[in-house]
């Protein structure tokens, strides 16, 4: 019986990685298709799709635009996140739990109702520039995973460390970035990660808030998809991904590397 | 000259959380080279003065010298002193070298003179070949080992120890107790140790603060401790004892006449006719044979307990009160349960305290 049903499971998670990872293995090789048209089998390969992306019509600002606001938004959502997750791991707030709910809360709510909520709230304070718009907007979309992932990383987090560094000659500061930044160091790495995914790839929020000359990358590349659907665009997604998977892999590297030099046996 | 000098000074130290006091107008002097112990349960504000001293905690009075400095206001980081944390409180990222180079890098000292440091320190602490080693691939006691190393590398004026051992099994506890009193001799360290166990507190002190409600209710060598406890709490807190209830009869020059549930008995102390007291006396001063000038009870035994080179007898003497005799390997026969024996004990060795006292 039981073997009957580690079979079954494990049928199921093959199954399941297969059918999660097949629509990327397909754009990666439609992305080399020789032909405008991607059909299977392929009849041989070609790079040239590649070569077009940077020729895209609005691809270089949306890409720089999109980097902006990924990195500024993750920034900030890093250093406010952790002083909030401080103050709601440290426990003595009234109401932490209340607190910790709220900042977490954004990631369990439709993007569009996020985008719809922001677009109205920022007309109803006349706060219509764009770029500042989406970095705000962008903000309440990465705060939520640096928040939980702090808070986790926080609880974990030995606060007599600070307080024995601090009698070893450390001011308060110094301490903090002594002992608790590197000692934190994973949990900063996982925060910035998927703050920086969340945001970079956002288009149900950030399709409120663009406008012709304000537009991020993924709002871009689904109006690429609608003007002239050739394999440029697969072979953007397939950059993308590449990115997204050496980016993964160096840091699971790092942080494994952390994990076993200390903070968890 | 200098032995015999202050070396840290608490005066009139209180501290209050809300409502609570925790440190109720503590003074404590401590010599140069001395290890003192802070023994109390928890809640006694032990940890409190301890912090006190080390700046984690600001007192609400009161004044703090260390080393003919006033550092009541000077924040940790410029006391020069050492603490050993419960938690080790080792920094997961840094290798056991740079654990211990941790305060001499922070002073901004030269490399070769840190090198020299961690290296001295660690192998004080016999951990000599473990430098490049992670924490988290540390035994207990080894990180237990680096902390220490770390709080004496940077040569502070007073080495402080919360509940530094109590996370260690008893017997690594009891090695660890041996060593440190001698590593510490050694490097003619000034130290105050924070505990609750009281074999710690007498192993490792020259002498012992007893604490409760945030004062401290005895300080004395671990000797005189245990051989003249001064109150009730401090006769119950360190040692076992024998404790029985009575009213005084009569008083006569430190010494008085006790009506008590098992007989008349005589102890020491200073109490006007009428007080209710309770007598006690220590558990290897009851004898089965006859004393001179004695206290005597008789009773049923009511258990036997074998520890190895001693066997604690417990009678129940009537009237609800029970004596408690430790018998050594010496004491020939040793009584088995149900037999009716006689206890006594001597006169000089039984202490009175007031009853009111009691906790």
């Amino acid at each position: 019986m039981a073997r009957t049903a580690i079979v079954v499971c494990w049928a199921m998670a093959i199954a399941l990685a297969l059918f999660l990872l097949a629509p990327l293995l397909v754009i990666a090789a439609a992305s080399f298709s020789p032909t405008p048209v991607f059909d299977l089998p392929l009849t041989g390969a070609s790079t040239r799709w590649y070569g077009k992306i940077g020729r895209l019509d609005g691809f270089w600002p949306s890409l720089l635009l999109s980097l902006q606001i990924a990195l500024l938004s993750t920034a900030i959502s890093l250093v406010c996140g952790t002083l909030a997750a401080i103050a709601i791991a440290r426990g003595k707030l009234p109401g932490a739990d209340i607190f910790a709910t709220a900042l977490v809360s954004p990631l369990m709510m439709p993007g569009l109702v996020l985008g719809i909520a922001l677009l109205q709230g920022f007309r109803a304070v006349g706060f219509t520039a764009p770029w500042a718009t989406l970095l705000v907007a962008h903000l309440v979309i990465t705060l939520p995973y640096v928040a939980r992932t702090m808070i986790a990383g926080l609880s974990q987090f030995d606060f007599t460390l600070i307080e024995a560094a601090r009698t070893l000659g450390c001011t308060y500061p110094g301490s903090v970035l002594r002992v608790m930044v590197p000692a934190l160091a994973p949990s900063f790495l996982i925060a910035g990660i998927f703050s920086f995914l969340a945001s970079f790839d956002n288009y149900p929020v950030s399709i409120f808030l663009a406008d012709v000359r304000t537009k991020t990358l993924p709002i871009r590349m689904l109006q690429y998809i609608e003007e002239a659907p050739d394999p440029t665009l697969a072979a953007l997604s397939t950059l993308i991904l590449a990115g997204t998977v050496i980016l993964l892999f160096v840091s699971d590297r790092v942080v494994g590397l952390h994990r076993m030099a200390g903070t968890s046996d | 000259m200098s032995e015999a000098i202050p070396h840290l000074v608490v005066r009139s130290v209180s501290k209050k959380y809300g409502p609570t006091t925790i440190l109720d107008h503590i003074d404590l002097t401590v010599r140069r080279g001395e290890l003192v112990t802070l023994l109390g349960p928890s809640g006694c504000g032990k940890t409190t003065l301890l912090r006190a001293i080390a700046g984690l905690a600001q007192p609400d009075t009161g004044k703090v010298e260390l080393a003919g400095r006033d550092i009541t206001n000077v924040p940790p980081h410029k006391r020069n002193v050492g603490v050993v944390f419960q938690s080790y409180a080792l920094f997961p990222h840094l290798t056991v070298a740079g654990n211990v180079a941790f305060g001499l890098k922070v002073r901004g000292a030269a490399k070769r003179e840190i090198d020299a440091a961690v290296e001295r320190a660690l192998s004080l602490v016999k951990l000599g070949h473990l430098g490049g080693r992670r924490i988290s691939a540390l035994s207990g006691g080894q990180q237990q080992r680096v902390a220490l190393a770390r709080a004496i590398a940077v040569e502070p004026d007073v080495l402080l120890f919360d509940e530094a051992l109590s996370a260690l099994d008893r017997k690594l506890r009891e090695e660890m107790q041996v060593e440190l009193r001698r590593l510490l001799q050694e490097v003619k360290a000034t130290a105050i140790f924070v505990t609750h166990d009281q074999d710690e507190a007498l192993t490792m002190s020259d002498r012992v603060a007893v604490m409760n409600k945030g004062r401290i209710e005895q300080l004395a060598e671990p000797r005189e401790l245990y051989l003249r406890p001064a109150s009730l709490f401090a006769l119950n807190f360190v040692g076992l004892s024998t404790r029985i209830s009575g009213t005084v009869l009569a008083a006569d020059n430190g010494k008085v006449d006790v009506e008590t549930g098992v007989g008349r008995l005589s102890a020491l102390g200073n109490f006007q006719a009428g007080s209710s007291v309770i007598v006690a006396a220590r558990p290897e001063q009851l004898r089965i044979s006859e004393q001179g000038e004695a206290n005597s009870a008789a009773g049923r035994v009511r258990s036997v307990v074998f520890q190895g080179s001693r066997t604690l007898v417990e009678v129940d003497a009537g009237a609800g009160e029970s004596l408690l005799a430790e018998l050594s390997g010496r004491d020939g026969a040793v009584p088995r349960v149900h037999d009716e024996i006689r206890l006594s004990w001597p006169v000089a060795e039984t202490f009175a305290f007031p009853m009111e006292a009691q906790v």
